[in-house]
């Protein structure tokens, strides 16, 4: 008797747990992927407001709240979020998810970055030598993190396996089925003239040139000088400016006016919570944007 | 004459030509991944080949003829094909590798799937510890020939424990003219899987003080934390702050005066627990050597002369550490993504605080008190995160509030001497423009401020101070500070004030950390 109590409690410790996993994502397009792989098995939590600027955000104890409680943190990385995560996760107090550990899962680290190998000199402002790590707005590389992170789900929660493999490819095909309505919209865009390097990755999917940046320097303000500067080299070209919701309108706007060209202003990142449906509706609004500059 | 396109299909073709010879895996699982890929970006390549082949296909225009390009792409897409049946096998061989017998679970990361990197991308060099280098330059100029930071010291209540004499920190005291304060050089990095280590070192002009060397666990489970070695203790909310993270050039007068410039910075243990709860709270208990001049400092073991001719010898014992335990909550709700708020109560009780004051003409000391301090505290941050550009309209109050008293008594008599001291200040930042930071600080020590010795209470008046700060940033790495400040202190029941005007320039060379909340 006692020991048919003692097995059937051992049973119940040992079966697997079917609780959701609880998952942080860094930003909400990386919502977005935990969101589309993992769908009901996951319960996703994001921690920068997708209206700010990641790069100069602080660490809240929200941050470190969510974090405490995660199975699984997943960021952009290559340093974008080096200002506030590892405080944040510092606070948090939780082994499972530091980095080297199973349960942190960095988007750059799943695919080649473009701009690598940078000199890491600050003179050069905010630089990222280890490659630019705005990979969120390049949909085919979400497509493959997506493909990354669905194989980490599955080791950490194998009973689900078939549903995150299943997520990621869902994702996949419907980037896929995108992809050449988005190149074909783009064919013949003349370039992007850019306020910071966060659309690289977009433009070299849909092959149009980034004719420069409204920043004198990654972090730096546009200052007058080279704005006039700007515009005297691309007096009589055409093109398009693009920015986002947090850059300040002053510099595009000045140059729209000066050369003619149309300036967009969209945001960045995905509404906290979105579908993967709504991540690709944005990249429809940033690729129209795009192909504006003809 | 070779068109591109057919340039195109001879590196994809050699791209995938040599995947079988690369698919001849060693034994080692590493290499194995590695393999996988490489092969990885080179199908990555050959695939993008195949792309632009199918598109010149489609494309009328094309040099080479259609049935040439069509023969080339079949064979292509063959070879592609077997291409992928390798590197699915290699995939598949990769993810089922077991542990080997002598790897202990625990200690190697266990192998994840192909696509699971857990690695980082980072910057940092390989093995060094990452290094920052914070120098720190201020101009003053004081109302008062430049012995404001002197007048400060002499606050009615707060004078006279010369405890070390001679000892000088490097915060408070200003020569008019160019200041080179201490430049921070720190050393972080993670030591093995159990332990990061934090190493930061005070360089100023007369040597090196290690200010912060501690280790902190990181894989403790259940939210737990610990922390040894030296370190700025997580009382209060200011104290852990290093001056580079201060929003002014000078320490605020509650912690100047109640614990001095570098707050409380100890040898001991941290134990700190972060339980799972709906709301942020941090819980933490410390076990101090007790060195903190004005809160547990231990002077003996030492003989003084007695009081007048006949007096006996006035004897302080020393006591071995520790001698000072504290104790601290911080509590954080869910705000949002716009605002954010952290209130914390702190606690620190010394079993041992030694005062020797004020040596008359023969060096004899007036004063020499034995016995225990307690200092208590209450803290608030408010942050609101403004989503204009570089820090505009972003908005940080903090106010705190600390409280000392000091239990002693007075060799040489049989009395016994109640020191009540607090201090309090309050503050806030605004970003009034992008990059550009407006400050404004009010800051008291001696609200209370008394002295109960042998039933006789004294009171002193308290001390104050008024600060306004404009700072540039023009990067996170550099920051240019314009400070004005107008201070009351009482010293021997008079006011004294004086005005001090500062400017600073502070740089951070290096992989400078993330700060905390």
């Amino acid at each position: 008797m006692k020991k048919t109590i003692l097995a059937s409690a051992l049973l119940a410790a040992s079966a697997p747990a079917l609780a959701t996993m609880n998952v942080v994502a860094s930003t909400s397009s990386m919502g977005v992927l935990a969101t589309a792989v993992g769908g009901d098995a996951v319960r996703v939590t994001v921690l920068a407001p997708p209206d700010r600027d990641v790069h100069v955000l602080q660490a809240r104890p929200s941050m470190m709240l969510a974090l405490r409680k995660a199975d699984l943190l997943v960021a952009i990385g290559a340093e974008l979020e080096i200002g506030w995560l590892p405080a944040a996760l510092k606070g948090a107090g939780n082994a499972k998810i530091l980095p080297g550990s199973a349960g942190y899962f960095e988007a750059a680290a799943q695919v080649p970055l473009l701009e690598t190998g940078e000199a890491a000199d600050r003179s050069q402002g905010d630089v990222h030598p280890m490659g630019n790590p705005h990979l969120y707005l390049d949909p085919v590389r979400m497509a493959r993190v997506a493909e990354a992170l669905a194989e980490r789900l599955a080791s950490l929660d194998r009973p689900n396996a078939a549903r995150y493999r299943g997520g990621a490819a869902s994702f996949r095909a419907a980037v896929e089925a995108r992809v050449p309505a988005w190149k074909a919209k783009a064919t013949g865009a003349k370039g992007v003239l850019l306020f910071h390097k966060d659309v690289n990755y977009l433009a070299a999917l849909l092959g149009v040139p980034i004719l420069g940046y409204v920043e004198p320097l990654p972090g730096i303000p546009p200052t007058a000088s080279h704005l006039r500067e700007l515009t005297g080299r691309f007096r009589g070209q055409k093109g398009v400016i693009l920015f986002t919701d947090f850059q300040p309108g002053q510099g595009p706007e000045f140059l729209a006016r000066n050369l003619g060209w149309p300036k967009v202003r969209l945001p960045l990142e995905p509404a906290v919570g979105a579908t993967s449906e709504e991540y690709l509706k944005l990249i429809d609004r940033w690729v129209d944007g795009v192909a504006s500059g003809k | 004459m070779k068109t591109p396109l057919v340039g195109a299909i001879e590196i994809a073709l050699a791209l995938v030509l040599s995947i079988p010879a690369a698919a001849q895996a060693g034994p080692d699982p590493r290499a194995l991944e590695e393999k996988v890929r490489a092969l990885e970006a080179r199908q990555a390549e050959s695939e993008e080949a195949l792309a632009k082949l199918r598109a010149a296909l489609a494309a009328p225009s094309s040099a080479a003829s259609p049935e040439e390009l069509q023969r080339r792409l079949e064979a292509l897409e063959k070879e592609q094909a077997a291409a992928r049946a390798a590197l699915e096998a290699l995939r598949a061989a990769t993810s089922r590798r077991e542990p080997g017998p002598v790897e202990p679970t625990g200690l190697v990361p266990k192998s994840l799937p192909l696509f699971g990197s857990s690695s980082e991308v980072s910057s940092g060099t390989s093995f060094n510890p990452s290094i920052s280098v914070i120098p720190d330059i201020v101009w003053s100029r004081d109302d008062v020939k430049g012995e404001a930071g002197e007048i400060l010291e002499e606050a009615d209540g707060f004078h006279g424990a010369h405890a070390e004499e001679g000892h000088d920190h490097g915060h408070g005291g200003l020569d008019q003219g160019f200041n080179l304060r201490e430049t921070e050089v720190a050393f972080t990095a993670a030591v093995d899987a159990y332990f990061d280590v934090q190493a930061l070192f005070a360089v100023s002009e007369e040597g090196i003080e290690a200010e912060e060397v501690f280790f902190q666990t990181r894989r403790l489970p259940w939210g737990l934390q610990l922390k040894g070695g030296k370190f700025l203790s997580g009382i209060g909310y200011a104290n852990a702050h290093h001056p580079h993270q201060w929003d002014f050039v000078d320490q605020n007068l509650a912690y100047e005066l109640l614990l001095g410039g570098h707050g409380l910075n100890e040898k001991g243990l941290q134990l700190t627990w972060v339980p799972r709860l709906p709301f942020y709270m941090k819980v933490g208990a410390e076990l101090l050597q007790g060195e903190n001049e004005k809160l547990a400092s231990d002077v003996g073991p030492e003989v003084l002369p007695g009081l007048g001719e006949e007096g006996a010898p006035r004897v302080l014992t020393a006591k071995s550490g520790p001698r000072l335990f504290t104790g601290f909550v911080k509590v954080g709700p869910d705000l949002g993504y716009s605002n954010a708020l952290q209130v914390g109560f702190s606690l620190a009780s010394s079993r041992r605080h030694q005062e020797v004051h004020d040596h008359d003409a023969d060096g004899i000391p007036e004063g020499v008190l034995d016995g225990t301090a307690t200092l208590w505290g209450v803290d608030a941050v408010y942050k609101y995160d403004s989503p204009r550009p570089w820090g505009a309209g972003d908005l940080v109050l903090q106010a705190e509030y600390l409280a000392r008293k000091r239990d002693l008594d007075v060799l040489g008599t049989t009395d016994t001497a109640v020191f009540r001291q607090d201090g309090a200040y309050l503050q806030a930042v605004y970003g009034l423009l992008p990059r550009l930071q407006l400050g404004a600080r009010w800051d008291v020590a001696g609200l209370t401020n008394e002295r109960v010795r042998g039933g006789a209470k004294t009171e002193y008046d308290s001390s104050s101070r008024f600060t306004a700060a404009l700072t540039f940033n023009p990067t996170e790495f550099s920051r240019v500070r314009a400070q004005y400040q107008r201070a009351e202190i009482r010293v021997d029941g008079e006011k004294e004030s004086w005005g001090r005007f500062l400017l600073q320039l502070q740089l951070s060379l290096g992989a400078h950390g993330a700060h905390s909340f």
